[in-house]
């Protein structure tokens, strides 16, 4: 194998961003593709090549296999990144690069089909003695329903190609399972293209912990500690951090040789993570995400591993030149998802467009952003808009900082998670660090706004009846054009 | 200018007046100096109040403006106080008639009910999927589907009426 010298980067949005600044780092060329609504996009300005994809739907665009080993071949790139969601778990995306002659940076195809089969992937970590929750392989919805009895309710229905939290539906009773199977697939065929579903038990109130790992192609592993990733909805995480609060020494090092030992027995490659539900002092293996994760920076700010940095030399070649010894965490990170979605809406997708941004910055900040001014928030792709990352020497100063880079993030068009993170981070649970999968349930609203609403309310009117204004919407057109024939007579 | 705000079900009187340098505000008695600026884009502004300063986010709605100040969020709504008081009684008839909206833009999937067949209230009469998400949007109470005004593969705007219920009995019942 040889050093990549020019990388494709076949996904958009802050993910995109944060592997071309890696490709800077490196010396190594980028190659940014987009759709047609992302013409204007961050990743599109920073890179060193941009090639237009047909259309806006996945399908035209950030999932169009052979289009994308097309053009990275056109581009002469010599390497693909997949960024995560899209086709970074799709063994066909990472074999049709291979059969280009084109490194793919990430599992090889066949690592990435033993991970994605999530089935095989807890039977190999049962093999090596990793504990994991009881629960079936594929299942057609007849054999669902009886597996299901024997399971017991609630139980959960999760995709077999599924990741990043998609295609995941609890059920709480049998009369409910039809139709969350129905859903559960729906979704799956929309998101991954496989219908096929499996059960799990469900744990009542778990914490969400995983483990990020790195293997070189001569099957060195070492671990770069857990994440705490508790604080979810619907199965998607709103906000990691790393360490783990609350865990004991001891669970946090057996944590670690479990997904050393996972990883060995999938002969891992590259950067992947190990995920683990922690109840008590118990852990739970679930399944391996094949892929650079949304929330890398929190382990990369306690650890100053650069994982992206990481990716590209191991895809490269390169051996894994540290020791577990040589690993060590500093400090503490949080990370805080900005997705376009209305926490005050039942977090339902925001859609719109940006017409004014303000992002945060200084001590301990880090802001993972694919937010532009004039960005039309599509409801083709995921909502997550950008990231903040805070570090402190403690959690505490982590936590103040984050407090303030919340209050310094000014995002105008469409409605953010920021009001549920300010609510969170002020609960006393969060606070103390004890808090489990259930967390994000107690969000009610953040209350109603004071004194200060009224005021705000009675001034907006004034203020909007004293501001003469032109219509925005098409009608407008029609009344300018009324009121000068008329001007006229 | 007397404006009548209601917030969380309470309605306030308040009088605003230009000032040379943004306006008064007498509310509850008290006379406070109020400017409003705008920060960042459409949605974000500056209020400060007796010099006080604090960011709000501002969104136009229907009646009002939605308010949302750190975390806390509420739908204000906002009209010049009329010395008399408008009539707006509803008619009680047209309230048999119910308009179940998208929740949001996205794809219509499906309409798993046809019209005239009977609806239950919490049963699905669309699913709607939009960035990866599929949802079921519920019937708001139980009657009998009058019009489907989607069709499966059909996009559609936030708010837009997917479905109309009769919550009244069927036509010919009772008569």
């Amino acid at each position: 194998m040889r050093p990549i010298r020019r990388l494709l980067i076949a996904n958009r949005g802050e993910i995109a961003v944060r592997v071309v600044r890696a490709c800077r780092d490196l010396g190594i060329a980028s190659v940014a593709v987009y759709a047609p609504v992302d013409a204007d996009a961050p990743h599109v300005r920073m890179a060193d090549v941009a090639l237009p994809l047909p259309g806006d739907a996945p399908a035209d665009s950030y999932l169009n296999l052979p289009l994308l080993v097309e053009l990275a071949r056109r581009a002469g790139a010599d390497a693909v990144h997949p960024g995560y969601g899209f086709l970074a778990e799709n063994p066909a995306f990472a074999a049709a690069c291979e059969a280009a002659g084109l490194v793919f940076v990430g599992p090889p195809s066949a690592v990435l089909a033993r991970c994605g089969d999530k089935a095989a992937a807890r039977d190999a970590a049962r093999a090596v003695g990793v504990p994991v929750l009881a629960g079936t392989g594929p299942v057609t919805d007849d054999e669902a329903a009886r597996a299901a009895t024997t399971l017991g309710f609630p139980l959960l229905i999760k995709a077999v190609g599924g990741g990043g939290g998609k295609g995941i539906h609890p059920v709480a009773a049998p009369d409910a399972l039809p139709a969350a199977l129905r859903l559960a697939r729906g979704e799956a065929q929309a998101a991954f293209g496989d219908p096929r579903v499996y059960l799990e038990r469900w744990l009542p109130a778990p914490r969400h912990v995983e483990v990020q790992v790195l293997a070189d192609a001569a099957g060195h592993v070492v671990h770069l500690g857990e994440r705490a990733c508790s604080v979810q909805r619907r199965h998607q995480k709103l906000i990691e951090e790393a360490p783990a609060p609350g865990v004991a020494p001891a669970v946090r090092a057996a944590l670690g040789e479990a997904a050393v030992a996972v990883a060995r027995a999938l002969d891992y490659r590259g950067a992947g993570t190990m995920e683990f539900l922690l109840e008590g002092d118990r852990f739970y293996f679930i399944e391996v995400n094949a892929r650079i994760q949304v929330e890398h920076p929190v382990t990369e700010a306690v650890t100053g591993c650069d994982l992206v940095a990481w990716q590209l030399r191991l895809a490269g070649g390169e051996p894994l030149d540290i020791r577990q010894a040589d690993v060590t965490w500093q400090g503490a990170a949080l990370e805080c998802r900005i997705s376009a979605e209305d926490p005050h809406a039942q977090f339902l997708p925001s859609l719109g467009v940006i017409d004014g941004l303000a992002e945060p910055a200084g001590p301990g900040i880090r802001v993972d952003s694919g937010l532009w001014v004039g960005q039309r928030v599509s409801r083709h792709y995921d909502p997550l808009l950008s990231k903040v990352v805070a570090w402190g020497p403690t959690r505490e100063v982590a936590l103040a900082r984050m407090r303030r880079a919340l209050r310094e993030y000014y995002i105008s068009g469409v409605d953010t998670t920021i009001p549920f993170h300010l609510w969170a981070l002020d609960q006393p649970a969060f606070r103390a660090g004890a808090y489990d999968v259930r967390f994000a349930e107690r969000w009610d609203g953040g209350g109603v706004p004071d004194d200060t609403a009224v005021l705000a309310a009675a001034a907006w009117f004034f203020h909007r009846l004293r501001t003469p204004r032109l219509p925005a919407d098409g009608a407008g057109a029609r009344w300018t054009a009324a009121a000068r024939t008329e001007a006229l007579r | 200018m007397i404006v009548a705000v209601t917030l969380a079900g309470r309605q306030h009187t308040v009088a605003v007046e230009e000032d040379a340098d943004g306006m008064v505000v007498t509310w509850n008695g008290a006379r406070r100096r109020v400017r409003l600026a705008p920060l960042v884009g459409s949605a974000w502004w500056r209020l400060d109040v007796d010099g006080q300063r604090c960011d709000v986010r501002l969104q136009p709605s229907d009646g009002g403006v939605r308010v949302t100040v750190g975390a806390a969020r509420a739908e204000v709504l906002v009209r010049r106080a009329l010395p008399v008081p408008s009539r707006q009684a509803r008619d009680p008839a047209a309230a048999r008639a119910v308009e179940v909206r998208a929740p949001m833009p996205g794809l219509v999937v499906a309409t798993p009910l046809a019209v005239g067949q009977p609806v239950a209230a919490g049963q699905a009469v669309a699913i709607v999927e939009a960035m990866k998400m599929q949802m079921e949007v519920p019937a708001p109470a139980s009657g009998r589907i009058a019009e489907v005004r989607v069709r499966p593969g059909q996009e559609v705007a936030g708010a837009q009426v997917l479905v109309v219920l009769h919550t009244g009995p069927a036509p010919g019942e009772g008569r």
